[in-house]
């Protein structure tokens, strides 16, 4: 018994204090993966036999229904695209360098329920995908949370609603910066420290601020669903409602470093294009604009008719 | 022939074990979440209880490495708790074989609940009452597992 206590306490303090130790609970950690796969195995025997039961007419409405939602959100995506280039060059009129897309990988959860006071998951990709502590992990709707331990075929992923997890983030209203903390299982999200004349409201969107260099900035966070001063407190409770689905999402996405996105670098190609476009005739007409009053694009009605009075004057 | 057969009756203890590990860890719907029975520690004490050279305090310990392990939590917590339980349960091993079924129960109870409370030490959230519910379900269901395991034993022979 003596050596027994002796043994957890030496396990203890080297777990918590020793860096070195790392490795070793990886390699552990790889060891009782076959233990997790087993455990998982019968959701994904079921999951495998729904998927075998469900008749044609079901898998046709399905592929149509899917078919329609990824042209709708192939149109929005080139919206999306024509944005982020017009963003990208106003930030760099401004000067200011930026993190635009980040590229990510695709892992699936395995299926095992871990101490329910603890909000971890294993995901099935480990070292081997090149999966690394403090990855942010998302989902469809949001921030997941961030990888805390690798091992060679699986991780655990800490969810934002462990109450040992924090993440900055920044209101999209206004661009509050706050700490938004977990409280368990079932419980909302809160924002700390944040005091009673704080301008933040019911309904505020929370992205992420990219304080602190772990997430990438502007990935939603969560939508705050009640905010109350209690007499007495310095701060203003408030609850946040997450925006991931944190205990429905089976895929979730794993975000992949590296990819900054240099601007002197990658601007200039992409920019030489339309630019001589648009420019060259938006410079002729400012010249030939005491000729010519009427433009013969739409598009560049406003600033022929704003540069008049200058020409004018 | 003889080391060969009691090598395999050993290998039940271990099996039973993860099958133990394995139910554990498998996923189930939030409500019941809260009320897993701690079923490790039932099937430890089951076989400290009936084979104390067998099962003692080593095998306890390195049971709950694997299970801190499993579930992620920081190292020697469970081992800590289940090597607590199964030195009191070594000890008083003579006594329980002679309680009535029900009044082992509540030993179970008891040691469930130290367990659970010890393996929790390291968790920040707790909610008063949801503390209980492991040790509550583990008691109730202590017979069934007692049975169980019994057939076990006596099946594959393991002395």
């Amino acid at each position: 018994m003596l050596l027994a206590v002796l043994a957890s306490l030496l396990l203890f303090l080297m777990d918590a204090r020793l860096d070195i130790f790392k490795p070793v609970r990886s390699a552990l950690a790889t060891a009782v993966y076959p233990i997790q796969s087993l455990a998982s195995m019968p959701t994904n025997f079921t999951d495998w036999i729904s998927d075998m039961l469900q008749d044609r007419e079901d898998l046709r409405e399905r592929i149509t229904k899917l078919e329609a939602q990824a042209l709708t959100q192939k149109v929005r995506m080139q919206r999306m695209q024509a944005l982020e280039r017009e963003n990208m060059r106003l930030r760099e009129l401004l000067g200011s360098s930026f993190r635009l897309q980040e590229r990510v990988q695709i892992a699936e959860l395995l299926s095992v329920d871990l101490d329910p006071f603890y909000q971890h998951v294993i995901i099935d990709k480990g070292k081997q995908f090149g999966v690394y502590e403090g990855q942010p992990v998302l989902d469809s709707r949001g921030v997941m949370g961030q990888v805390a331990e690798v091992s060679q075929f699986s991780s655990r992923v800490v969810l934002l609603t462990d109450p040992s997890h924090a993440i900055p983030v920044q209101v999209v209203r206004n661009g509050l910066r706050a700490v938004v903390t977990g409280r368990g299982l079932g419980e909302p999200l809160q924002v700390e420290y944040l005091p009673h004349n704080a301008d933040i409201r019911v309904g505020d969107w929370l992205v992420t601020s990219g304080l602190g260099g772990r997430f990438p900035v502007g990935y939603p966070v969560g939508q705050v669903t009640s905010v109350t001063y209690p007499p007495g407190k310095a701060f203003a409770e408030i609850s946040v409602k997450p925006a991931a689905q944190l205990s429905t999402s089976r895929e979730l996405m794993l975000v992949l470093p590296g990819e900054k996105i240099d601007f002197s670098l990658k601007i200039p190609p992409v920019d030489l294009i339309p630019k001589p476009a648009t420019d060259t005739p938006l410079m002729l007409q400012e010249a030939l604009l005491p000729e010519t009053t009427e433009s013969p694009n739409p598009q560049d009605e406003q600033p022929a008719a704003e540069s008049t009075p200058s020409d004018g004057n | 022939m003889a080391i060969n057969s009691r090598s395999q009756q050993t290998w039940v203890i271990y099996v039973t074990l993860l099958i133990a590990i394995v139910l554990m860890i498998l996923p189930l719907p939030d409500l019941l979440r809260q009320a897993r029975p701690e079923f490790v520690v039932m099937t430890l004490i089951y076989w400290a209880m009936a084979l104390p050279q067998r099962v003692s305090i080593g095998v306890a310990w390195f049971t709950g490495l694997v299970m801190d392990i499993t579930t992620g939590v920081q190292m020697g917590v469970h081992a800590f708790a289940y090597a607590m339980a199964i030195y009191l349960v070594a000890r008083f091993h003579l006594q329980l074989r002679q309680y009535p079924l029900w009044q082992q129960a509540f030993t179970i109870l008891s040691l469930v609940f130290l367990v659970h409370l010890v393996s929790m030490l390291n968790a920040s959230m707790t909610s008063s009452w949801h503390i209980w519910m492991p040790a509550v379900v583990s008691t109730l269901l202590w017979p069934f597992v007692y049975a169980v395991l019994r057939k076990i034993r006596r099946n594959f022979q393991v002395s």
